[in-house]
């Protein structure tokens, strides 16, 4: 199966900024695939050179099976893109505006584009300059879901929507992932890419810092274990010396450690011998994931350890 | 409780709806230092060179007494002023009855324009809010508002004063003339105080004000056309109509501004009394529900249906002033045969006048034109800045047919306008001078001097698509064309070398040649595709 996104080295300056310093991002089709960064990594320039509106420096972008700059509009017929901030023409009501892109692309579905609407509690009547923030980004969102699309390009979809939205937007999600189409969602809301996506792309200053399955990043991390036990100095001096366990410490009957995901199975056997009483296990979060790629910053930062 | 809440001192709750005005009065004229100078300076500098043209075109009393006849007409007092001194026509009554009017009407939409947008805009913008969660009153930004009008009305007055002062004209009526145009743009302050209440957006505002100004307009040319010297109900109606009966030069009386500054005081206590009957954000009248599902569909239309008031505008304006010089031609015509010394000035009869005159008008016109094609690529730039341009090319609508889109809105405009002024100057020439040729001819002339507008045109494509940043460019150079084109014989020579429209044959004063117009045309072909190059090249700006 081929990569729908296929982007090798990419390189975009503005100026003497360097947005993005040899990006690497591979989606597959079919997949819901998370990229993550802080603002300013260069999620959105890197989305925007996807839909040919920026011209890349360096580097290999194809965009199913296309080049996104001079193929532009062959593949913009089979995708669909929600940006960030939606700006909506102010005297354009937002049915009228959802109706325009769909003209535009060739026609929209209109059982869909009306279900939609009614679903994400939209009041298409209203004026493009008197909605709110999450109310425009429902009108894109309305537009680009309506769309008979293989590819949804989002770029921070649902900022400025409310948790019931937010939770509609996922269920949407899943059905267009369920109808076999292949999403890039660019997000801060970590839980919500935890919930959907299969694979996350990490970025920091215009470079993939981490790429792959949650699992396999999880994988690359250490989980953390607190057991209950009986003879807790004990555990710790054990524990302490098998390879792959850190920051072992000891409160009351409770031994807490960090332990990387292959010496998982040495620590399971070393336990037994001081009297197992409880046992919690919780591999690390999209979060944690997210926090560790970005941990010298929360230093600068003065994010006390604790509270990462 | 350990800790209580001050309560707050009675006497912020007692001054408390006008606290802050001072800053946002500093705010607003701040944001507005370039615009209060550029206005002053450009409306005072056009005062002084009319009342210099009167003074060199009407050097003895016979030249004016034919003149006070010519306007004495109801045609000629509508779009002048009520006649006073028109038995003995000095340039002081000439300057006040003819060019009163065209002071007060920019003056007018300038204080319209400059009280929405220091009272509603920041409101839609989200600026306001931040403002108003200051400690700062709900009437503040009403009195900044106003006051930032008030001074901005009383430095284009000023100014024309002060230049006035260099001419001939008493300065009792020069100070009399200039205090009718800062009380209009007063008063009209004030209604667009209490338009900015009523209406529900910003734009919904300033149409109302427009409005007015264009009900107060019509209200003074039908009355003073019944009534001559402000005799009419209908001019005691209109702002104008006050302003106008002072007589500046003539009778000098200073107690109609009364009336209007009596008019000015109630509208602010009413925009005072409204304020506090609305939401921020919102006006009295309620918003209008729009369609659910749109019909609108393509690129073009959508560019139309953006800008289809500001182009209706232009073109009406533009369609007016031709009616307005094809309907003097008559007159022209007259003056010309009935002074013999002028009568020399044109060897070729009162025939070649009409025709000097309407080529340099319709040379006019086609810089307006092209000044309208400016808006129209301005306004594509703005819809690329405001992001909205990347949101219709993430659609499968290539970027050649997006931008032809614009430019041919603005070439159809430009051409069916300038059409169609060409058609009524002519019909109006033809109608007044008794004359079946003018149609023809006038239309042959706004359609060649059209060709330069598309010129430029092509001049502001090019600037759209290499270098969008730098779009003031555009503006400057259609300033350069009007100048060039409107003062090309007094400057020095070469000085409009890049003005295509001095470059096209003058119709109907000039034989037809065609070279020029070809090159122009192909000239205006080649830009467009120079900057559709361009714009397929280069990054969206956002």
């Amino acid at each position: 199966m081929t990569d729908v996104v296929a982007v090798d080295g990419l390189v975009k300056s503005f100026g003497r900024t360097r947005a993005l310093d040899g990006l690497d991002l591979h989606v597959a089709a079919g997949e819901v695939h998370g990229f993550l960064g802080p603002n300013g990594a260069g999620k959105s320039t890197t989305i925007r050179v996807l839909l040919g509106l920026l011209r890349s420096d360096e580097g290999a972008v194809r965009l199913l099976g296309g080049d996104p700059w001079a193929d532009a509009v062959a593949l913009h017929r089979r995708l669909a893109y929600v940006p960030g901030d939606v700006t909506l023409w102010p005297n354009l009501t937002g049915g009228e505006s959802i109706d325009l892109l769909g003209r535009l692309r060739g026609g929209l579905d209109p059982v869909r584009r009306d279900d939609l609407v009614a679903r994400f509690e939209l009041d298409p009547r209203v004026k493009g300059r008197a909605y709110s923030k999450g109310n425009r980004q429902k009108v894109a969102l309305v537009a680009a879901l309506a769309a008979d699309v293989e590819l949804l390009l989002m770029d921070e979809p649902t900022s400025g929507l409310d948790p019931l939205m937010e939770a509609l937007f996922q269920e949407v999600v899943r059905e267009a992932a369920a109808q076999g189409r292949t999403v890039l969602l660019s997000s801060h809301v970590l839980a919500q890419v935890e919930a959907l996506a299969g694979r996350v792309t990490i970025i920091r200053a215009g470079r993939a810092v981490a790429s792959g399955s949650l699992d396999e990043l999880r994988g690359l991390t250490r989980t953390a274990v607190v057991a209950g036990v009986r003879d807790a100095p004990g555990a710790q001096a054990a524990l302490a010396g098998l390879a792959g366990v850190h920051h072992v410490t000891v409160d009351d009957e409770h031994v807490t450690l960090d332990v990387a995901s292959d010496a998982l199975d040495a620590v399971l056997a070393a336990l037994p011998a001081y009297g197992v009483r409880s046992l919690v296990a919780h591999p690390p979060t999209l979060e944690d994931l997210f926090l560790r790629e970005y941990s010298d910053e929360l230093a600068t930062l003065r994010v006390p350890e604790g509270d990462r | 409780m350990t800790t209580s809440v001050a309560p707050v001192r009675a006497v912020a709750a007692r001054d408390g709806v006008l606290v802050g005005w001072r800053g946002l009065l500093r705010l607003a004229l701040r944001a507005d230092r370039f615009r209060i100078v550029v206005w002053a300076v450009a409306v005072a500098w056009l005062v002084l060179a009319s009342v210099r043209a009167f003074d060199s075109l009407y050097v003895d009393a016979a030249a004016r007494q034919a003149r006070a006849d010519l306007i004495r007409s109801p045609a000629a007092t509508a779009l002048a002023g009520p006649g006073f001194g028109l038995d003995d026509y000095t340039i002081g009554a000439m300057t006040a009855n003819e060019l009163g009017l065209w002071i007060m009407i920019p003056v007018a939409i300038m204080a319209v324009l400059a009280v929405t947008r220091h009272l509603r805009a920041p409101e839609e913008d989200g600026r306001s809010e931040l403002v108003r969660s200051q400690p700062v009153g709900r009437d503040a930004p009403v009195v900044a508002g106003l006051l930032a009008a008030a001074v901005a009305v009383g430095a284009v007055g000023g100014a024309t004063f002060v230049l006035l002062l260099a001419t001939d004209l008493d300065p009792a009526g020069s100070a009399l003339l200039c205090a009718s145009v800062v009380v209009v743009g007063l008063v009209l302050a004030g209604v667009s105080a209490v338009a900015a209440q009523v209406a529900g957006t910003a734009r919904g505002a300033s149409a109302l004000g427009l409005a007015a100004i264009g009900v107060g307009v019509v209200l003074r040319a039908v009355g003073d056309a019944r009534g001559p010297r402000s005799t009419s109900v209908l001019t005691w109606l209109s702002p104008f109509g006050w302003s106008q009966a002072t007589a500046p030069y003539v009778l000098d009386r200073w107690w109609p501004l009364l009336v209007g500054l009596a008019v000015t005081v109630v509208l602010v206590g009413l925009a005072f009394a409204l304020v506090a009957r609305r939401d921020h954000g919102s006006g009295l009248l309620p918003g209008r529900v729009g369609r659910a599902h749109g019909r609108l569909g393509t690129l073009v239309g959508l560019a139309w249906r953006r800008q289809r008031t500001s182009l209706v505008a232009w073109s009406v304006a533009i369609v007016l002033t031709a009616l307005l010089v094809g309907s003097v031609a008559g007159s022209v015509a007259d003056f010309v045969e009935s002074d013999s010394a002028i009568a020399e000035l044109f060897p070729a009869g009162s025939s070649g006048a009409v025709a000097s005159a309407t080529a340099m008008y319709t040379a006019f016109l086609a810089v307006l034109a092209a000044a309208c094609a400016g808006t129209v690529l301005g306004a594509a730039r703005g819809e690329e800045d405001a992001g909205r341009v990347g949101h219709l090319l993430a659609l499968p609508v290539p970027r050649t047919r997006w931008l032809l889109a614009q430019v041919g809105l603005a070439a159809l405009v430009v051409v069916v306008t300038m059409l169609v002024a060409g058609l009524v100057m002519g019909a109006a020439a033809d109608l007044t001078l008794d004359d079946g040729r003018w149609v023809g001819r006038l239309v042959a002339a706004a359609a060649v001097q059209s060709v330069g507008a598309l010129v430029v045109l092509g001049v502001a494509v090019v600037v759209l698509g290499w270098a969008p940043r730098w779009y003031g460019v555009v503006w400057a150079y259609v300033a350069y064309t009007g100048v060039a084109t409107m003062f090309g014989a007094i400057l020095p020579d070469g000085t409009d070398t890049l003005a295509p429209f001095a470059a096209l044959p003058q119709l109907p004063a000039q034989p037809m040649d065609w070279p020029p117009v070809l090159v122009a045309l192909v000239l205006a072909v080649l830009l467009t595709a120079l900057g559709l190059v361009g714009f397929r090249r280069r990054d969206l700006t956002t």
